[in-house]
């Protein structure tokens, strides 16, 4: 692969290179996600539920490690799925206080939605794990 | 930009052998629509449905409502980039029939898609429920993919809507109305004292099922811009957006926008309606913030005194409405937010996922979490069951006699915020 330079197109975002080169990383609790960025992206997968998995991130962001992508899903409810995928930087710097903002927001939240999901049928899992994938990967492009 | 929309009225469908419009009464002929619809071979089956206002029918899991529209005079066709091509419209002439729709559905994921009854206390909540609606249940071949299965569906709505415009093309208008956008300079000079407001409207882009489409352009990937508030009466905005039916904007909002039509109408008279702007709502932080970035930098260059802010969804795009409001008001122009809320089933919790003291005017189209009961239909058009696993629906809500415990969160554009609704605090 070449430097980058005038003969290489960056694609529209400036996102170039393998994901698993960049300086991010996925924290999930969604298997489909795990699955589909094997090889492409570093995953860290943690098998738990939804809050836990946000507590995770804001562990991560008391590390220093910042947010890349929204905690929140757009228009699915916190407590609706138990999947979350989220999008942090591999490196570590002083405390980002927006990422700490957001995911103390994004925890609010969820202590206010009555939590839904084991009323939930079997065979919904596997959409709820495919929006989950969709919506992480609109920011992966 | 001029656009004169000629509006036919229509009081009736009727399924027949021939399609036509006489009277009022939209004639449609299920055949040719079937076989309109069964080109794509990605559809096993569709069955088409008809439900009038008072009747007692749910249509459910509603994927899109759309109205029929037909470009008569003037450049491009309607829904440009989707079903025609991508010729610049909102110029010329364009009949509509007014008071019908074409209502698609789908169990595309378990979820999110929305209910639309005909009467009863939900009827109230879904200006929908005033309108005759052709519905099309269509099913998909077996192992179609959830994208493909969103593609086929939005397809076979779009050109359902085209084929029905098509019938109003050389009919006389019952009504007509004559709108005019004008240049920046143009309008300055016209109305140098009225004040120039905008309007920005935020597009649902998060993903598959979240998406919406601008001339057939994928609105993620663009950055913000303007667009003439003509063309979104020519289907140039759409949506491909099937989540939390309450404040998606499904395509006939689209059409529709009440705030869009609102300016029109006081343009010239209380303010200068000076331009209209779409912004999106990714899931990237890097993305919102250089959106509202873009955003409040078009406002300001535009010389606008004050801007309307309207969200689609909730969730993360909360942070985006909020950034908008933030970064254009810092910029000294005052703004207004239409957002709706999710404040908990007492209505007691803080209605959005974010905050800011400069969002001190917002217009709300309601609280989403508010929980209404809804009786049983005679007829369901689509998949009842699918209701127990709709946002806002849960497993075991179906009672014993039939009616279903749900939040408004259910009903296709309750809390719609571009408007288009009917809770209000007069």
């Amino acid at each position: 692969m070449g430097k980058i330079g005038w003969n290489r197109p960056l694609r529209f975002t400036g996102r170039t290179g393998k994901g698993i080169d960049m300086d991010r990383f996925v924290l999930t609790n969604n298997p489909l996600v795990r699955e589909k960025l094997q090889g492409e992206e570093t995953v860290e997968f943690v098998e738990t539920g939804f809050m836990e998995l946000l507590s995770h991130a804001r562990d991560y962001i008391h590390g220093g490690h910042k947010l890349l992508t929204h905690p929140l899903s757009g228009s699915v409810k916190p407590m609706e799925t138990p999947y979350k995928s989220l999008m942090l930087t591999k490196s570590k710097g002083p405390l980002d206080l927006s990422s700490l903002g957001l995911i103390e927001n994004a925890l609010d939240a969820c202590r206010k939605f009555q939590f839904r999901y084991e009323k939930h049928p079997e065979r919904v899992a596997a959409d709820f794990q495919f929006i989950d994938w969709t919506l992480i990967e609109s920011a992966l492009r | 930009m001029k656009l004169t929309l000629g509006y036919i009225d229509i009081r009736d469908i009727q399924l027949s052998n021939e399609s036509k419009v006489e009277n009022g009464t939209l004639y449609v002929s299920a055949d040719a629509v079937k076989a309109l619809v069964m080109e794509d071979e990605n559809v096993a089956s569709v069955a088409v449905d008809v439900a009038r206002p008072g009747e007692s029918v749910r249509i459910t899991p509603v994927k899109d409502v759309i109205e029929p529209r037909v470009k008569v005079e003037g450049p491009g066709s309607v829904f440009p980039g989707m079903l025609g091509k991508v010729q610049t419209v909102g110029s010329g002439r364009t009949h509509v029939l007014r008071g019908c729709a074409v209502v698609t559905t789908g169990k595309i994921v378990g979820f999110q898609e929305g209910v639309i009854d005909m009467t009863g206390p939900g009827a109230d909540y879904t200006l929908f429920s005033k309108l005759m609606n052709l519905v099309l249940v269509i099913e998909p071949k077996d192992g179609l993919k959830q994208h493909e299965h969103e593609h086929t569906i939005r397809m076979a709505g779009l050109k359902t809507a085209a084929y029905l415009g098509e019938l109003a093309r050389s009919l006389k208008a019952d009504e007509e109305e004559v709108f005019e956008s004008l240049s920046i300079k143009e309008s300055a000079e016209k109305y140098p004292n009225l004040p120039r407001v905008g309007y920005l409207q935020m597009l649902q882009s998060q993903g598959l099922l979240h998406d919406t489409y601008v001339y057939g352009v994928d609105a993620k990937k663009s950055l913000s811009t303007i667009i003439n508030p003509t063309e979104v009466m020519d289907g140039a905005i759409l949506s491909g957006n099937c989540v939390s039916a309450c404040d998606k904007n499904t395509t006939y909002h689209h059409l529709n926008n009440p705030v869009v039509y609102d300016l029109f109408r006081q343009h010239g008279k209380t303010l200068n309606f000076a331009a209209m702007m779409i912004t999106n709502e990714n899931v990237y932080l890097a993305d919102k913030e250089r959106s509202s970035d873009w955003s409040a930098k078009m406002a300001e260059f535009l010389g606008l005194d004050g801007v309307i802010i309207s969200q689609e969804g909730f969730g993360n795009p909360d942070t985006d409405l909020i950034m908008n409001c933030r970064k254009i008001e810092e910029k000294g122009i005052k703004t207004v937010i239409i957002t709706d809320e999710y404040a908990g089933r007492d209505g007691t919790s803080q209605s959005l996922a974010d905050a800011n003291p400069l969002a001190d005017a917002v217009v709300t189209g309601g609280n989403a979490n508010e929980v209404i009961i809804l009786p049983k239909m005679d007829k369901v058009i689509g998949h009842l069951e699918a209701v127990e696993t709709i946002a806002g629906g849960f497993a075991g809500n179906i009672r014993p006699d039939g009616s279903i415990e749900v939040e408004l969160q259910v009903i296709t554009g309750a809390t719609n915020e571009v408007g288009f609704g009917t809770l209000s605090a007069r």
